[in-house]
């Protein structure tokens, strides 16, 4: 066999577990005596699909959610690189403010919903306080840490070449910190997600969370499954288009990822 | 090395450790959370907000007096940990021994591979109106959501540590006439182990998250519940409380179990060489 139908072969032999599985759950809700609302037939699932894809409230609540991550991505990081650089260049500061940092970090994300929803009401402006809050925390954790775990040697050397001031930021520090920076972006938005997902079923009145926990009033099942396999598809998406490139084109370039 | 022979030549004098408290890191970080709540407890006259809105510092320590001497913190600290623990320790079995089984055969581990990628994608949280569904609220979705969130990364690990292994490893010890279990227990085993090892510490990190979120929904007791609760009743200092003591705990949890499980475990085989050169 050559190489490339066997890789072909392998791709496709993936597909068989899922194959498997959507079998075992057509069998079940037909012939397995499981009452409808605890699994949904196949058939009312594509139906329920399609349906929320036709009005249109399927496409909106995915736009709404992507759409409030994308703000609080931008809105976390814009503040929290460059503040967490200006941190960690003094040493008296960034010593002053890290345990602070460690300590907002590790309650960061969904224990901050219901104080968002006093805050901010239900709605947009609670599940963007709380992504932010995740994002922001996480960026700057580990840019203070990645400014932080820049060699001595290296500072020493940069400066005895004669560099200056921005030299010694744009030669030193900024490549310095850009590995721990990325690390840092892709686990905050892992928790990011979470929270956004979570935010929403507590306290957003749109979004793919809010849609989930909205059907389970009404045990709409079918609803439930589709909102679940929608966050596992979307946060693939964004894990292996957005961040796993990134992490290579950067992190694994510099050397200082062993695998 | 000519570096050990000056460190042992010159016999540094390690300062005691009052003198290290006063002069280092630890008396400027206690600094810095001390202004942190002076800070606070200064702006809320300025701010003239009510209380329930944004209470103040000295509040917020009335409501842990309270709750301690009313008994309700202790109990839901303990179950909120005990919920931790069993989730966790129940996750991390699954996934290691699902993990090595699949992995016995190439075969299967590529097989399943998609299906642990895609499964570990969903996160816990959206499970968890599934859960409701079918069991109601209660302890059972709450541990189930952590077995979940805890096996997935640690069986996810485990498959890429283990298919990661070079093939001449395995073919060297095959020749010398190791058996299957050998190979196991010899190369597959030990080569997964710094894999295991991460992901068992980026599951306990979700796990912790996934566990407050769960106690919001499903749970009448835990720290969970307590953060929930106190913005419902217009309590909000206690809902600050138990958000102090989660990040407490988390950061207790980290320091004082995980992080010198992962040094003594990873570090050993020499995955993070990285931040040894840095250090």
């Amino acid at each position: 066999m050559s190489s490339a139908s066997r890789r072909l072969v392998d791709d496709l032999s993936g597909a068989i577990p899922f194959v498997m599985a959507l079998a075992g759950w057509a069998l079940l809700s037909n012939y397995g005596n499981v009452p409808e609302y605890m699994l949904p037939p196949l058939g009312q699932m594509w139906m329920r699909f399609r349906e929320a894809l036709v009005d249109g409230s399927l496409l909106r609540h995915v736009s709404g959610s992507l759409y409030r991550l994308a703000i609080s991505f931008v809105i976390g990081n814009a503040i929290a690189i460059p503040l967490g650089i200006a941190i960690a260049m003094n040493r008296n500061v960034s010593d002053l403010l890290r345990p602070v940092l460690t300590f907002f970090q590790s309650i960061a994300g969904i224990a901050w919903v219901p104080l968002a929803v006093i805050w901010f009401g239900i709605g947009m402006g609670s599940v963007i306080f709380v992504i932010t809050n995740t994002i922001f925390f996480g960026a700057i954790y580990s840019t203070v840490i990645g400014v932080q775990m820049i060699p001595k040697t290296l500072h020493r050397a940069v400066l005895c070449h004669g560099a200056k001031g921005m030299q010694v930021f744009t030669e030193l520090i900024l490549p310095g910190a850009l590995v721990q920076i990325i690390l840092g972006l892709r686990t905050s938005m892992a928790y990011g997600w979470r929270a956004l997902v979570a935010g929403e079923m507590i306290a957003g009145s749109s979004g793919l969370g809010y849609m989930t926990i909205e059907a389970v009033q009404w045990y709409q099942t079918d609803t439930v499954i589709m909102g679940m396999i929608l966050i596992g598809l979307l946060w693939l998406m964004l894990d292996r288009l957005l961040f796993a490139p990134l992490e290579r084109h950067t992190v694994a370039r510099w050397g200082l990822l062993q695998r | 090395m000519s570096a050990d022979a000056a460190a042992v030549a010159i016999k540094v004098r390690r300062p005691w450790f009052g003198e290290r408290l006063l002069s280092g890191r630890v008396l400027k970080g206690a600094l810095g959370l001390l202004l942190v709540l002076v800070a606070w407890q200064v702006s809320v006259p300025l701010v003239g907000l009510p209380e329930y809105f944004y209470p103040s510092a000295l509040a917020v320590w009335r409501a842990f007096l309270e709750l301690i001497r009313k008994g309700i913190l202790p109990v839901y600290v303990a179950d909120s940990l005990g919920r931790y623990v069993t989730g966790v320790g129940l996750g991390t079995l699954i996934g290691v021994s699902l993990g090595l089984l699949i992995s016995l055969s190439r075969t299967t581990a590529r097989v399943l591979a998609p299906l642990v990628n895609f499964l570990y994608a969903i996160v816990e949280v959206a499970w968890i109106p599934l859960f409701v569904i079918w069991w109601g609220y209660g302890l059972k979705v709450i541990l189930v959501a952590l077995i979940y969130v805890v096996m997935f990364p640690i069986l996810y690990n485990t498959l890429v540590g283990i298919r990661t292994v070079p093939q001449v490893y395995i073919n060297a010890l095959r020749s010398l006439g190791g058996s299957r279990l050998q190979v196991i227990r010899e190369v597959l085993v030990p080569a997964a182990l710094p894999n295991i090892i991460t992901g068992f510490r980026v599951g306990a990190g979700f796990a912790f998250r996934g566990l407050i979120f769960s106690e919001m929904i499903a749970a009448k007791t835990g720290l969970g519940y307590l953060i929930f609760e106190g913005t419902a009743h217009h309590q909000t200092a206690r809902t600050i409380v138990g958000m102090i003591c989660m990040g407490v705990l988390w950061l207790l949890i980290d320091n004082v179990y995980l992080k010198p499980f992962e040094r003594a475990t990873v570090e050993r085989w020499g995955t993070v060489v990285a931040a040894e050169e840095r250090r």
